[in-house]
């Protein structure tokens, strides 16, 4: 399958220009599927930890957002335990005028920002507004354990 | 300097025509350069200053949003149009290019040195024989002498005002106080090309595109503005009404197929940047093929669609609206293959999510809807089997296999075979067996060709003679009258007419014999026979 332009030129600037805390690596046999790291924001119970996550580009990618879903476990009540996340960015609001960076970027402030209002991980949410503190102890204990290298 | 320029240095001609690339900079109103240009419904473009102020439309109740509501006279003479003044937006494109080029020119005056050049404006037919006061006096162009090369000149007398937007302008030489005329020559086209190469440079700056990330492509501008390629934002539109960059809704017939590209835009590529839009028209063209070139068919997983017959299609998945585009683009043709609902492994293929065996279509109507949906009536023109197959931009593509009916020859030899075999054999066993039915195989066999239509027929009058649903005298009109003296093509019509389900006619698309065809319709039909007893 032919590689558009876009992809290319993306991928090439994702190396040349990196995103501080973000990486995304194609793999060499499949140039639409990355390997991508993101660095828990500071300040929140990420901290210091590193996030392993998988981005596909479907075929009619930018019609279509990036599949992406993280693979490093994390206790965040918009992403549940396959990994998959809630971003409207990723869905409904999408638009092929963003792009890789803009989503990885999305995607490190929506840790930086959890929103147990839109949740997708139901259990993490309820616990996070049941109570805050107790839940942001979790994700630092979560982040401890999974994500640090 | 030129030297360090090579893949500038022939891309364009446009150095030479500087009156011409200049024009395409200047407002059709006003004659200035543009200042905040605005992208009018009619494909061109005019300063914001230009127009004139909106007033409120009369006689229009849709759409009635308060912005719809306004209208403005359009000023260019060519329209006159009244537009919307909600599509009289600010050419977000246009505008940074010009502000790149003022900024440019500003930063390049200084070094020009005395290079003179004379130019005298020469009014178009229609400016100078304007009715004025002066009616009988023709008014005559300005002149200047002006540095900097022919290309900048021109752009400057623009920016004087003093060089009308129809008017040609004739060069001549001047005298400079440091440089021969003979190094002169050479001077100013060196200078023609710098400066060319500055718009070049601002141009590959502002009109990328922000969904392919390629230099504009038949540039289309939304009512907010916003500039993509027109293949760019017709493929949005497949999935949705908004401006990607902004948002907007955009209230457009997803088609675009009336609206005008931005034509003053379109233009100043072409002259500007030839090459690039060469290379991107033929990397667009391996773009959209599959990157296996042989995977050259097009393939619609839906339904059943028999050869010669009529398929109705109602297309409004994203990725099937860029098929039928591309189709309608290119030779009309693509192939109609059926789900695989069991999950059975496909020859080759494996188990695939559709089956092996499919029907060219070619599109006989093409109907498009406002909003990008489409109606598709195609016909059958051929079957054929996929070899192998792939994904283009969501939809799948493959290599196919004709598939063919056995020559007559073959064909006539196989009724032989079998009629004269099954008959011995039916003779041997009614002498046995009087008093039991042959069997099923043996009397199918037993039949010829010719007869087997005709038993076919038969049932198809009887129907019709019993009013069934399924022969009304609307599905015959769709579908035609039976061929009744084509043995080869009457299975497909009567597979398209005949309420059963489609793996079941399915079968018709493998086979290569007329009387393999017939002889499973025939099986049909003893069937419902059978019922109905
Ligand atoms: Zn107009
Ligand atoms: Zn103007
Ligand atoms: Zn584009
Ligand atoms: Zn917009």
């Amino acid at each position: 399958m032919s590689l558009s332009k876009r992809i290319i030129k993306e991928t090439q600037r994702l190396a040349e220009d990196a995103v501080p805390g973000i990486s995304a690596v194609p793999h060499d046999d499949n140039l639409r599927y990355f390997d991508v790291t993101i660095d828990g924001p500071s300040q929140s119970p990420y901290e210091g930890g590193v996030f392993k996550a998988e981005l596909f580009l479907p075929d009619d990618y930018p019609m279509t957002p990036p599949k992406i879903r993280f693979l490093t476990r994390i206790y965040h009540p918009n992403i549940d335990r396959l990994g998959r996340i809630c971003l409207d960015v990723l869905k409904s609001n999408w638009s092929p005028a963003l792009q890789i960076r803009t989503i990885l970027l999305s995607i490190q402030a929506l840790l930086g920002a959890p929103n147990p209002d839109d949740p997708l991980a139901n259990d993490v949410a309820q616990a996070w507004k049941q109570d805050e503190q107790a839940a942001i102890q979790t994700a630092r204990e979560w982040t401890e354990k999974h994500a640090k290298p | 300097m030129v030297d360090d320029e090579p893949s500038i240095r022939f891309a364009s001609a446009a150095h030479r025509q500087p009156r011409l690339l200049v024009r395409l900079l200047q407002c059709p109103q006003c004659s200035k350069p543009f200042n905040a240009p605005v992208h009018l419904p009619c494909g061109d473009t005019v300063c914001r200053a230009c127009l004139p102020s909106a007033r409120p439309r009369t006689h229009v109740s849709y759409p009635n949003t308060p912005d719809r509501l306004q209208s403005i006279v359009c000023p260019l003479p060519a329209c006159g149009a009244e537009h919307a003044a909600a599509e009289c937006c600010l050419d977000v494109t246009m505008n940074k290019l010009m502000e790149l080029i003022e900024l440019e020119m500003s930063k390049y005056r200084l070094p020009i040195g005395d290079t003179p050049t004379r130019l005298i404006e020469k009014l178009a037919q229609e400016d100078s024989t304007k009715v004025g006061e002066k009616e009988m006096e023709p008014e005559l162009g300005h002149e200047r002498v002006l540095h900097g090369g022919r290309l900048l000149a021109t752009f400057t007398m623009a920016q004087m005002g003093e060089l009308r937007y129809n008017s040609e302008v004739e060069y001549s030489s001047v005298q400079s106080s440091n440089l021969q005329l003979d190094e002169q020559q050479y001077e100013y086209e060196s200078l023609d090309i710098a400066f060319l190469v500055q718009l070049q440079e601002a141009a590959g700056e502002v009109t990328n595109c922000l969904v392919c990330y390629n230099m504009m492509l038949d540039p289309t501008t939304t009512a907010c503005g916003h500039t993509f390629c027109r293949r760019c934002l017709t493929r949005v539109m497949d999935h949705s009404n908004i401006c990607p960059l902004c948002r907007r809704d955009l209230h457009v017939p997803a088609s675009l197929q009336n609206k005008p590209s931005n034509r003053r835009l379109s233009s100043l590529l072409d002259l500007l940047c030839p090459e690039i839009l060469a290379d991107r028209l033929a990397a667009l063209k391996t773009e959209e093929q599959p990157g296996n070139e042989t995977l050259d068919t097009p393939l619609f997983v839906c339904t059943l669609a028999l050869p010669t017959m009529p398929t109705f299609l109602h297309v409004f998945e994203p990725r099937y609206r860029l098929m039928m585009r591309r189709c309608m683009d290119g030779n009309k043709r693509f192939g109609m293959v059926m789900y695989n609902r069991t999950g059975a492994p496909q020859g080759n293929l494996g188990p695939t999510h559709f089956l092996e065996y499919g029907t060219m279509l070619e599109i006989v109507n093409h109907e498009l809807l406002r909003d990008g949906r489409s109606f598709v009536e195609a016909r059958g023109v051929g079957r054929f089997k996929i070899q192998d197959h792939g994904m283009l931009d969501g939809y799948i593509v493959g290599r196919v296999e004709k598939v063919e009916d056995v020559s007559l020859s073959e064909e006539q030899d196989a009724e032989q075979g079998e009629t004269s075999g099954s008959h011995e054999y039916a003779t041997r066993f009614l002498a046995a067996n009087p008093d039991i039915p042959l069997p099923f195989g043996v009397a199918l066999d037993s039949m010829p060709t010719q007869e087997l239509l005709d038993f076919c027929m038969r049932f198809v009058n009887d129907m019709r003679r019993a009013s069934a649903p399924w022969l009304s005298q609307k599905i015959v009109q769709v579908y035609g009258e039976p061929p009744a003296n084509d043995p080869a093509l009457f299975p497909y019509w009567f597979a398209c007419v005949l309420p059963i389900n489609e793996e079941e006619k399915y079968r018709l698309l493998q086979t290569t014999r007329v009387r393999e065809r017939l002889k499973i319709v025939k099986t049909w039909i003893e069937r419902i026979q059978n019922q109905r007893r």
